[in-house]
């Protein structure tokens, strides 16, 4: 299966919130702490593009970041995608 | 000895035996020719390893008997270089692969394979008495046997008919795990032994055909046994006894609950296995070692004396200890923060809309593991969703166990064994 769009990814994380009882901001620069987007939601965003790609993502292969904002994730996922 | 263990094996000669649709005994089975010592008796029905059993309880010969399809080409080969001759039976025609190794037999020995979750098949030796964990007067009863020829769980069920009057067998074939509550209620079966899972998908296909089994005794081994289990099967049956067995082909049957609950008592941990009331009795010595079950057990089997490693693993919930899974795989860490997929397992089970679960890691980032499962919905209860599972168990476990990906299958996965690797 291709590679998911960037506007995919985002409607993903959209659902990870959402399962949460949160809401995705539009805007990309929006903090993932004062959203209450957390390391366990990372880690289920991967999980939801593995599932939707159908293939496992490549974790070690792009350089520790720091993850701060919702683009941050948007752009990390993008790269681990293309690794 | 072996004519005490001959004279005693041969009590439920005639007991009724229904297998491969005919009603016989254990007497007028059909014969085995006369089987070489040792013997790898490799068979693809019930009748064909009951024969093998029973030519075993009257010669004495050394026999292994399993599944034709659990003992791959490789295996025969081990077997014939370990003195098996291999022998596939088929009703009265037979075939037979002489020992590529000479030896002298032990009389009176059985082999067992193991199920092979933990790596290739081991051999373990054992006797009819060692078989024999059952022992005291039983009431009168018909068995179902639904295992796999040759398991330790088929060989508990056979013994206790070959062992003792007025205890019948009624033997299910692969062919027909589906449909087994009609033949049980056809011949009056009233105690039947299975994996949680035999039970969970028994349920799930027909409830309404196991209710009309008249079960007095019910018991439920081979995997981790969750309350939900328990609890589902005694409201089908209010007046049975349900009861769980923790039992391996190395330690035996070495843990027998009949209380109705999950788990064992935390007292029955490093008990004086003197200080039983009956002295004739011999009660294994259990202990929990880090968060490993430990087991000493009189039912072991041959040179598997004293303590042994289960690879399982407990966890303590108040006054009870649990076993939740295989210690290798049980334990999920969560970026630093430990959950029993066991557990977490009872809390999907418990929802009243789930027919079944498995939980499992997935690799993920940041965390390193995630919990994830996959479940069977029980149609009748249904639909649920994703969120409504993740919902549930988020009241019920701490952030970190909560299954965040969780995948529906259609049916329940069900092995050889009966088990489903849970």
């Amino acid at each position: 299966m291709s590679e998911l769009t960037r506007a995919q990814i985002r409607d993903l994380m959209g659902e990870v919130m959402k399962a949460q009882g949160k809401e995705l901001p539009g805007d990309d620069s929006a903090d993932l702490r004062e959203i209450g987007f957390r390391s366990l939601d990372f880690s289920e965003l991967a999980l939801r593009v593995e599932d939707e790609i159908g293939d496992e993502l490549n974790f070690d292969a792009p350089g520790l970041r720091q993850i701060a904002k919702v683009g941050d994730v948007l752009d990390f996922i993008e790269q681990l995608q293309s690794a | 000895m072996t004519a005490q263990r001959r004279t005693t094996a041969l009590i439920g000669d005639d007991n009724r035996v229904v297998v491969g649709g005919k009603t016989l005994t254990w007497r007028t089975l059909h014969k085995l020719p006369q089987l070489p010592s040792p013997a790898a008796v490799l068979v693809d029905n019930g009748a064909d390893a009951l024969a093998a059993v029973r030519h075993h309880a009257v010669h004495g010969t050394e026999l292994l008997v399993a599944t034709s399809s659990r003992v791959d080409l490789g295996m025969r080969e081990e077997l014939g270089e370990s003195g098996f001759a291999v022998v596939i039976a088929n009703g009265d025609e037979h075939s037979v692969t002489p020992a590529k190794l000479k030896r002298v037999e032990e009389s009176g020995r059985v082999w067992l394979l193991t199920s092979g979750s933990t790596g290739r098949p081991k051999r373990i030796g054992h006797t009819l008495e060692s078989l024999t964990t059952v022992r005291g007067q039983q009431q009168p009863r018909t068995w179902l046997v639904p295992y796999s020829p040759g398991t330790y769980a088929w060989w508990q069920v056979i013994t206790i008919s070959l062992t003792q009057a007025d205890q019948g067998l009624v033997v299910i074939e692969p062919s027909d795990l589906e449909t087994w509550p009609m033949i049980a209620a056809e011949h009056g079966v009233t105690a039947a032994s299975g994996t949680p899972t035999f039970w969970r998908q028994t349920i799930y296909r027909d409830t309404e055909a196991l209710a009309k089994v008249p079960l007095e005794q019910i018991t439920l081994g081979g995997e981790p046994v969750d309350q939900a289990i328990l609890d589902r099967l005694k409201e089908i049956f209010p007046q049975a006894r349900i009861s769980w067995i923790y039992a391996s082909s190395e330690v035996g049957a070495s843990i027998v609950v009949h209380d109705g609950l999950a788990g064992f008592p935390k007292t029955w941990l490093d008990r004086d296995p003197q200080s039983v009331s009956d002295p004739e009795s011999e009660r294994p010595i259990l202990h929990v070692d880090g968060d490993e079950l430990v087991i000493s057990s009189p039912h072991h089997g041959a040179g598997l004396e004293g303590a042994h490693r289960t690879g399982d693993r407990v966890e303590f919930v108040e006054d009870r200890v649990l076993i939740t899974g295989r210690l290798d795989t049980d334990e999920i860490n969560v970026g630093g923060s430990k959950v029993s997929a066991g557990l977490v397992r009872n809390v999907l089970m418990a929802h009243p809309a789930v027919a079944w679960a498995r939980v499992f890691a997935r690799k993920a980032p940041l965390v390193g593991r995630m919990v994830a499962a996959e479940v069977v919905a029980d149609p009748d209860l249904g639909p649920i969703t994703d969120a409504d599972l993740v919902q549930w168990c988020t009241t019920r476990l701490p952030d970190y166990g909560v299954p965040r990906r969780i995948r529906f299958l259609d049916e329940i996965p069900q092995k050889e064994t009966l088990k489903s690797d849970v």
